[in-house]
């Protein structure tokens, strides 16, 4: 019952209050559950949206894929032999870039919160961990400081390595480089029975240990992700690379910090341990290089408006009371 | 401020109707001076008056948990199979019991409190607390510790910090209330389980979202209700047994629904509308809100710990596992509390302008307990923000002696008529 707005209720702001009121975490599930369905397995439903996509949606998951993660090409493109690179043909780059700019604008890191396979698979073990009963890990404050910056590291490789390799410096063995470390390129290809990833490469010593270390990534990721809520996407490059180019993006989460109280609801809620959420009560646009724009902060604080999630200015999605408290005694039925 | 020597044990009449008169006084003019009293708040005037005038026994279900301060969280001891009873006292005639414990100038609470505990038939009559939990917020509070323990209470010293924005008071916090935790179960023989607490937690939200819905409707102007009205609600909390509270509240709510449908007013379209912060009035100190809405002023909101702190702040947990349950309790406790205690006051000036705001609020009244000095101290930095957003604040230093009567009622008269015509002017 919110009396200051019982008068007279628009259409508009009915379904706003429906939409405030969503049971989010089970909304959400369902919404990555989709996009999981969509990028690993709509391949076989001829569904192909191009190879520039802004999360991993594995292009070595040859058949079932929806379309391809932007870093697949990128690294192959980077990794030409120099004179072909500084050439005009490297024009398709930069409309490479473009397209892949294009469609993270839309979302934002939305894609990470809502769509990336490799994102919901983490979801999807933590909810396994949750079932057992089991508690999750957390960073301290010194370690989160250190490793946030690790996600930047490897972008500056994925980038660099092929650079190195088109000039003649690195083995072609190693191309492209992230993606024989990345864990979506094991994991991916296994929902559609393909298996073929999980081999060492003994053709020479630089693919041996590419793809033995690649096995040893992907070991971590499970045990990683069972302990520690998204435990991958605090190192993913790709989150390294959206935060650089974040700031026009339509998808928005902003914060009022003159309606916050500080309470903290929306850091104990984060994946990502973000402590600026509860804590940084100037900054509007509060979205950091960690965040997965998931919402979750929004769906968990008890100050009306405090925290919004806004597309092209207008918010879709806002912290409210009623909300708060429809979503809280949901979850505190027995 | 006169001394009325202590009356030798075994005199338990005497201490009642003392405390009793004083009370009366206090719950007759709240009932029968003024117009439009909610009818729902005739449960509250009920238990008052059974309470504190008839000094009827209060029942509680398992061990019996006092606490002295919000910070104590009272979903640990209900999962537990506890009562918790707060035992924050807001009588006159046990500040007076209580200043042989404490220096000359110290806060009338503290001291009513330690007046409440040492005498022999205390009222309310709740019975000997299992448990006193004190947690360690200001030095007063701090140093009661020891002297309720040599009265033969059992006392727990919840360690608080006095710092709340670091990461290591948060962690320091968490620990402390998990050893809370540990201590009940000690003392309930009890073990805590994430059914127990989530039940709890239940029950306790449900409070709170009753709370916030009545909060609510006070934003609503020209007022539905009366402010005095107000604390008392919040002040039964302090001791009535929980479901009756929220079933009344909820009560309550409905009346304020149907009050603002048909456009009631309980003051006139003009009154200043007035926030209320600083120290916390406790029954029967409602001193300055009576004084202030028999002046013709209407208390829409406050920022204190025997109110809207002690309510309005809810817990979001993310997994319902234990650690996590309890870690986001600890949080809740600590991280929006806006206790003048801690080092930074930027949070409690910010609440203070957020509900100014939201409340169209005209003008703050501060109440600081002569001798608490935390809340004496921030009343320059509080006022400095008040006033660089156009809001009056008056700044009272008082405490529960009624002897200062007449000089707060000019106070308060000019603080609200100054108001008056600051907003003919802006007409
Ligand atoms: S940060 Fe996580 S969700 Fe986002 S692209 Fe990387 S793996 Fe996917
Ligand atoms: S949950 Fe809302 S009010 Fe609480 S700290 Fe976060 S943004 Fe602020
Ligand atoms: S800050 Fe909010 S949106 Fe970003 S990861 Fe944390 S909970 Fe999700």
């Amino acid at each position: 019952m919110t009396p200051s707005k019982s008068a007279c209720i628009t259409p508009l702001q009915a379904v706003r209050d429906a939409v405030n009121q969503v049971d989010f975490n089970r909304f959400r599930f369902w919404f990555q559950a989709i996009g999981f369905v969509l990028f690993v397995y709509g391949g076989y439903l001829a569904i192909d949206l191009g190879s520039r996509l802004p999360f991993f949606s594995c292009g070595y998951n040859q058949e079932g894929r929806g379309g391809v993660c932007y870093l697949l090409p990128l690294q192959h493109q980077l990794g030409r032999s120099w004179p072909t690179l500084f050439s005009a043909a490297s024009l398709a780059i930069l409309t490479g870039f473009l397209v892949f700019a294009a469609w993270f604008i839309v979302l934002n890191k939305g894609w990470c919160g809502f769509i990336c396979p490799l994102g919901t698979l983490q979801d999807w073990i933590t909810a396994l961990r949750r079932r057992l009963g089991i508690r999750y890990a957390r960073y301290s404050q010194g370690q989160f400081a250190q490793l946030t910056r690790i996600k930047y590291i490897l972008l500056a490789l994925t980038i660099l390595i092929p650079l190195g390799i088109g000039g003649g410096w690195f083995s072609r063995d190693m191309s492209p480089p992230f993606c024989l470390i990345c864990p979506a390129r094991m994991i991916l290809p296994i929902f559609t029975g393909d298996f073929s990833q999980f081999t060492i490469d003994f053709s020479s010593k630089t693919a041996m240990f590419m793809t033995a270390l690649g096995m040893a990534v992907t070991g971590l990721f499970l045990i990683g992700s069972f302990v520690k809520k998204r435990f991958f996407c605090f190192f993913c490059p790709m989150s390294a690379l959206h935060y650089l180019i974040s700031r026009p993006a339509l998808l928005k989460l902003k914060k009022d910090g003159d309606k916050c109280t500080r309470c903290g609801d929306c850091y104990r809620v984060c994946d990502m341990e973000i402590k600026e959420i509860a804590d940084d009560i100037k900054t509007t646009d509060i979205m950091t290089d960690d965040c997965t724009l998931c919402l979750k902060c929004v769906a968990s604080c008890p100050e009306p408006g405090a925290l919004k999630a806004t597309f092209v200015g207008i918010p879709i999605f806002e912290s409210t009371e009623a909300g708060f408290i429809k979503r809280m005694t949901r979850e505190h039925a027995p | 401020m006169t001394t009325i020597p202590i009356h030798p044990a075994g005199k338990p009449a005497y201490n009642l109707s003392r405390q009793a008169r004083e009370a009366e006084i206090v719950l007759d003019h709240i009932t029968d001076d003024f117009d439009g009293n909610p009818a729902a708040m005739q449960y509250f005037y009920d238990l008052f008056r059974r309470v504190y005038i008839q000094g009827e026994a209060l029942a509680h279900e398992g061990k019996l948990i006092g606490t002295t301060c919000i910070q104590a969280p009272d979903e640990l001891i209900y999962a537990m199979g506890g009562t918790p009873v707060r035992l924050c006292n807001g009588s006159y005639h046990y500040d007076q019991i209580g200043a042989d414990f404490m220096p000359a100038k110290s806060c009338s609470l503290v001291k009513a409190t330690l007046g409440m505990l040492h005498a022999d038939n205390p009222i309310p009559r709740i019975g000997k607390p299992d448990l006193i939990v004190n947690p360690t917020t200001c030095d007063q509070k701090k140093k009661a510790s020891a002297m309720i323990e040599d009265m033969g209470y059992a006392v727990y010293d919840l360690e608080m910090p006095n710092v709340k924005d670091s990461e290591e008071a948060r962690l320091y916090w968490q620990r402390s209330v998990r050893q809370f935790a540990q201590k009940l179960r000690q003392v309930t023989g009890r073990k805590l389980t994430k059914k127990n607490l989530k039940a709890a937690m239940a029950r306790t939200s449900r409070a709170q979202a009753a709370f916030r819905t009545l909060h609510n409707f006070r934003k609503a102007s020209p007022a539905l209700m009366l402010g005095k009205d107000v604390f008392l609600v919040t002040n039964a909390f302090f001791f009535d047994d929980i479901e009756r509270w929220i079933a009344a509240v909820e009560k309550l709510n409905a009346e304020l629904a149907q009050r603002q449908a048909d456009g009631y007013q309980a003051a006139q379209r003009r009154a200043p509308r007035i926030l209320f912060t600083g120290s916390p009035p406790v029954f029967p100190n409602l001193k300055l809100p009576l004084l202030i809405e028999e002046a013709g002023g209407v208390v829409v909101a406050d920022e204190t710990c025997s109110a809207n702190r002690m309510l309005y702040d809810m817990t979001a947990v993310d997994e319902w596992l234990l650690h996590d349950m309890v870690d986001g309790l600890a949080d809740k406790y600590l991280k929006p509390c806006t206790c003048p205690i801690f080092t930074r006051n930027d949070d409690r000036r910010r609440r203070l302008l957020e509900l100014a705001a939201s409340f169209g609020v005209d003008g703050v009244v501060y109440q600081a307990f002569a001798g608490c000095q935390v809340y004496e101290m921030e009343q320059k930095s509080v006022a400095a923000a008040l006033n660089a957003k156009g809001i009056a604040m008056l700044y009272i230093e008082t405490d529960y002696s009624p002897d200062d009567h007449g000089q707060l009622t000019t106070r308060i008269e000019a603080f609200l008529e100054s108001i008056k015509t600051r907003k003919r002017k802006r007409a």
